[in-house]
């Protein structure tokens, strides 16, 4: 009995270690995606040039939901290269549409002069509601979606070049990679 | 150059904490005086070592030095000097230097001050004390250096944090709250002495309980602060938010508190020394755990850092600390249990141990919703959220039963209570809380939880309003001095008491006011041209004009200000903007706050358009807000009162016979 | 007349407890801009840090105001309105856990800790003492104890 008292340490020590020890490497601020391997929320929005574009004009091909916003630096400033080399590589098999999120179209074209405008769309959510049909806590947020029309990953931060081949390839049909 | 130096006597201070180690064991071992003196001087050494670092980087703060990378990021040539000097705790680097600096001041005070007493106990107190310097030093010589140098130097840095400029008490409370956290690590160094030496007596607890109490009041007063701060210049209008910055401070607090009245317990009936001890080993590894939540970036919160290499340095510390402390209480174990004079169900020690199961209650409540997020993430890979709902519902009835205990407990006598105690002591104040949450009723006053704290404070109030009174009286009558004279005369030497009871109404002081704060506050938000107006509460706030400047310090932050005229209770003109910061993306709030002592008139920018001069203002009545900061401060002055050494008892003498009350009989004698 | 006292000071706490109970429970059913309020301080503000959507004065918190304003106005019922938002952001909105037994737990350790306090203290229960001379009643043993008491450190 006595001898018990000395299961005091690793008891308590232990599980608290592990714990902590589990927080690093994980950002506390990525949230899980209710979305993921659900249909992607439907929309009907105007582009940074002025024309109506909408979810159903997508349908039948993989498509990315890029949230991002001028101001969001220097984070989107480091993704901008990897998505405008994508639409370059993938752009017959993959549309990529981004979303400005609480931004000025003004700021927006601001940056896309400045960074290079790769040729895609950009729509503008004056109130957000895409954003938070699609779940979003701030930008970069890029949503990955198949032909199907389902969300298959959702990428919570700037995509890197390397991270973005690894996501294509679970939206590409496979003759496309 | 400076920088250099500065890098230099981190490092001396790291040398010299290792050799006090070193010097303190063997001193422990041997008893040889001299290796303790020796040791001492290690730590004063470290000490001046600690403020050498400080200095220097004060100093790069001051003159703008670039070439610090702690500097480039967090100053800027046009940083006024009061914000460069503070900044030293501004980010992660920089406090954890200050941190050392406190630290080392507490072990060469606590060392100096019994340099000729408990010379059993102080050799592994400063063996304790200086292993926590040496953790900080080293965490400053590896992974945290805060004095990185940058190549090449940038012509201009990036500024301060834009929450820090914007408020003075960035001066007050990073440092109130760095000296009780740093300070409980005395207490935590007398119960591992204690631990190593046996000796845990009276003497023991007397020691600990002063050298838990003075942290403990700045502890107090820091959270406090901070509560004012968030309040002042976050805009939300609450002053709480159960982030987990503002749990990492509660929860030593918690258990300090809790120490402190269960080792008032066991000064009186003996025992209980694995509880105390226990106590004061959890409330340091709180204050490690808290840091290190907040700075290792594993839980999201205002306050969090990126994930840097002094997370793993911390865990690794609070494993160190906890494992060490846990095993010397395991092996003390058989030796402290039991003892200590047995008492009633109710009584004085089981309402104390009552007050230390709820402390204990709250600190787990809260340590659990913070934890609860990353402990869910691990195991099963969703995400949850645990917010202000949560933490209010599950601690406002544990505080609720706390509240009443300090009314109840100090009245309880110690060993046992009769009926008819109970009956004379409580019934008198039970009616009197009743009839004025009947009449605040009647008054108009309907929030449920307002009238349960009104009634409450009624209640606890008239008990010690009783108790002072029972013994003021006794005193008056007994020396024949007037009741006031009594009253004083009975405060100021029985300091721990009636500083106690101080600290008490202090506290319900601090409850009303949030309690009436929470339950009767009002809000709306409005969208106003020039000249419209919006009523709010008793108030009239009228728009007047949007202006969007500069600040006049500093150029670079340009401020958008409405400015408004409010018609009430009180009136006057007031301007509330929102500034833009060069390194924040977004604008940081500037409410304006009008107090007085009845209520809180609290405006907020949250959006405008200056083609039209329309402003969207957020507008709160937050009535009787300001006690909760006059509380707080009541109870740090009668802590310090309850702990401030009593006057030494005059000698009577032949010549100055003691009145009775039956003088008569001495007449012819 | 003294012994009646307390009787009454108990009787008159239950009444006033009453009182305050009737009035909160019988209150009228809540508007809508009641509920929404309600249903506003429970999501949280998705691009702040802890603040409930009542609280923050982001875009983001407005519009997810705007959108409860609209359902509720719509016929929602409470849990559709919080079923809507999770769909989108999943549990993570919600500013409380939905587990009951997440809430019972720090309540369940406060009992633990009160039964274990309870029996710790039964057992070291002090013995009743056999009557010693009767020179000294115990009602005059006690009113000394407890002056004593009154004078105490």
């Amino acid at each position: 009995m006595r001898a018990l008292r000395w299961l005091l340490v690793p008891l308590l020590v232990v599980p608290v270690t592990w714990l902590l020890f589990q927080g690093f490497g994980r950002d506390p601020r990525e949230v899980a995606s209710p979305l993921l391997d659900r249909a992607a929320p439907s929309w009907t929005l105007t582009t940074l040039d002025g024309e109506t574009l909408s979810s159903a004009d997508l349908a039948g091909r993989p498509y990315l939901v890029n949230f991002w916003a001028s101001w969001c630096i220097p984070a989107c400033v480091d993704e901008h290269p990897v998505l405008a080399a994508a639409h370059e590589r993938h752009g017959d098999e993959l549309a990529i549409v981004g979303v400005l999120y609480q931004d000025d179209p003004a700021d927006a074209e601001g940056f896309l002069a400045r960074y290079g405008d790769a040729g895609y769309p950009h729509l503008v959510d004056p109130d957000g509601r895409l954003a938070i049909d699609f779940g979003v806590t701030g930008p970069p947020e890029t949503f990955f979606v198949d032909a199907d029309g389902l969300v298959r990953y959702r990428q919570f931060g700037p995509l890197t070049d390397a991270r973005m081949a690894d996501l294509l390839g679970l939206v590409l049909p496979v003759a496309a990679r | 150059m400076i920088p250099t130096i500065g890098h230099v006597a981190v490092l001396v201070g790291l040398a010299l904490s290792a050799y006090a180690i070193v010097v303190f064991v063997l001193a422990g071992r041997s008893g040889d005086p001299r290796l303790v003196v020796s040791g001492r001087r290690a730590v004063i050494g470290s000490f001046v070592m600690a403020g050498i670092g400080c200095a220097a980087m004060m100093i790069s703060l001051l003159t703008h030095d670039f070439s610090v990378l702690y500097v480039a990021e967090n100053n800027a040539t046009t940083t006024p000097p009061f914000i460069s000097a503070i900044s030293l705790w501004a980010a992660l680097e920089g406090s954890i230097l200050f941190w050392a600096l406190l630290a080392t001041g507490w072990a060469a005070l606590v060392l100096w001050r019994h340099r000729d007493r408990h010379r059993r106990l102080m050799p592994w107190v400063g063996a304790t004390l200086a292993s926590v310097n040496l953790f900080f030093f080293a965490v400053m010589t590896w992974p945290g250096n805060p004095f990185t140098r940058t190549d090449p130097v940038a012509l201009q840095g990036l500024g301060p944090n834009a929450l820090l400029q914007n408020h003075p008490f960035m001066a007050l409370h990073p440092p109130l709250l760095y000296l009780g956290y740093t300070g409980l690590a005395v207490p935590f160094a007398f119960g591992i002495a204690a631990l190593v030496t046996r000796r845990l007596d009276t003497d023991w607890l007397r020691i600990v309980r002063r050298w838990t109490i003075v942290p403990w009041i700045f502890l107090t007063l820091g959270i406090v602060a901070g509560a004012w701060w968030s309040y002042e210049v976050l805009g939300w209008g609450g002053y709480w938010a159960w982030d987990p910055v503002e749990n990492a401070a509660l929860l030593p607090w918690l258990t300090a508190t809790a120490f402190v009245h269960s080792a008032m317990v066991a000064e009186r009936r003996g025992g209980l020394r694995i509880w105390t001890n226990a106590l004061v080993i959890a409330t340091f590894v709180l204050t490690l755990v808290g840091t290190f939540l907040t700075r290792s970036g594993i839980v999201a919160s205002v306050h969090s850092f990126t994930q840097s290499a002094i997370g793993p340095w911390f865990l690794g510390g609070i494993v160190v600390a906890m494992a060490i402390s846990l095993t010397l209480l395991a092996w003390r174990l058989p030796e402290l249990s039991g003892g200590g004079r047995p008492s009633g169900l109710v009584s004085r020690e089981s309402a104390f141990l009552l007050n230390n199961v709820l402390f204990l209650g709250i600190t787990f409540a809260v340590l659990f919703g913070t934890l609860l997020p990353l402990i869910v993430t691990v195991t099963s890979g969703e995400t949850i959220s645990v917010g202000a709902p949560w933490y209010n519902a599950v601690t406002v009835p544990m505080f609720v039963a706390l509240l009443f205990l300090m009314g109840v407990g100090p009245a309880l006598p110690w060993g046992a209570a009769s009926w008819a105690t109970l009956r004379e002591r409580f019934t008198v104040p039970l009616i009197a809380a009743a009839l004025v949450v009947v009449a605040a009723l009647l008054l108009g006053l309907q929030a449920a939880g307002s009238l349960g704290t009104l009634g409450l404070a009624v209640f606890v109030a008239a008990i010690m309003l009783d108790e002072v009174r029972r013994g003021a009286g006794a005193r008056a009558r007994g020396r024949g001095e007037d009741p006031a004279t009594a009253t004083w005369r009975l405060a100021t030497r029985n300091r721990r008491r009636y500083g106690g009871y101080a600290v008490h109404l202090g506290v319900l002081v601090m409850a009303v006011g949030v309690a009436v704060s929470s339950g009767l506050a009002v809000d709306r938000t409005v969208t106003l041209s020039p000249g419209e107006s919006a009523e709010i509460g008793a108030y009239r706030i009228t728009h007047e004009r949007l202006v969007v400047e500069p600040l006049p310090d500093d150029p670079r932050v340009i401020e958008t200000r409405a400015e408004v005229t409010y018609a009430g209770p009180q009136s006057g003109s007031l301007g509330t903007a929102l500034r833009d910061y060069p390194n924040s993306s977004t604008s940081i709030a500037t409410p304006a706050v009008r107090t007085s002592l009845g209520e809180d008139l609290y405006v907020t920018l949250l959006a405008s358009d200056a083609a039209s001069q329309t402003v969207t203002l957020h507008l709160f009545v937050n009535p009787l807000v300001v006690w909760i900061w006059i509380g707080g401060a009541l109870v740090g002055v009668a802590a310090v009162f309850a702990i401030w050494p009593e006057p030494r008892t005059r000698r009577v003498t032949a010549d100055e016979p003691m009145r009775t009350a039956a003088p008569a009989s001495v007449e012819g004698a | 007349m003294r012994r009646w006292l307390p009787v009454v000071a108990l009787g008159l706490v239950i009444a006033v407890a009453g009182i305050v109970v009737t009035l909160v429970t019988a209150g009228a059913p809540p508007t809508d801009g009641e509920r929404a309020a309600t249903l506003a301080a429970e999501l949280r503000c998705p691009d702040c840090q802890g603040l409930s959507v009542a609280d923050s004065p982001t875009a983001s918190a407005r519009e997810i105001r705007r959108q409860i304003d609209e359902l509720v106005a719509g016929g929602a019922t409470d849990d559709e309105v919080r079923a809507h938002f999770v769909a989108r952001y999943g549990e993570w909105i919600r500013l409380a856990p939905s587990s009951a037994a997440l809430w019972l737990t720090p309540f369940a350790v406060v009992l633990a800790g009160v039964v274990l306090l309870g029996a710790w203290l039964v057992r070291r229960r002090p013995r009743a003492t056999a009557a010693v001379g009767a020179t000294v009643t115990e009602a005059q043993r006690r009113a000394v104890h407890e002056e004593a008491e009154a004078l105490d450190a």
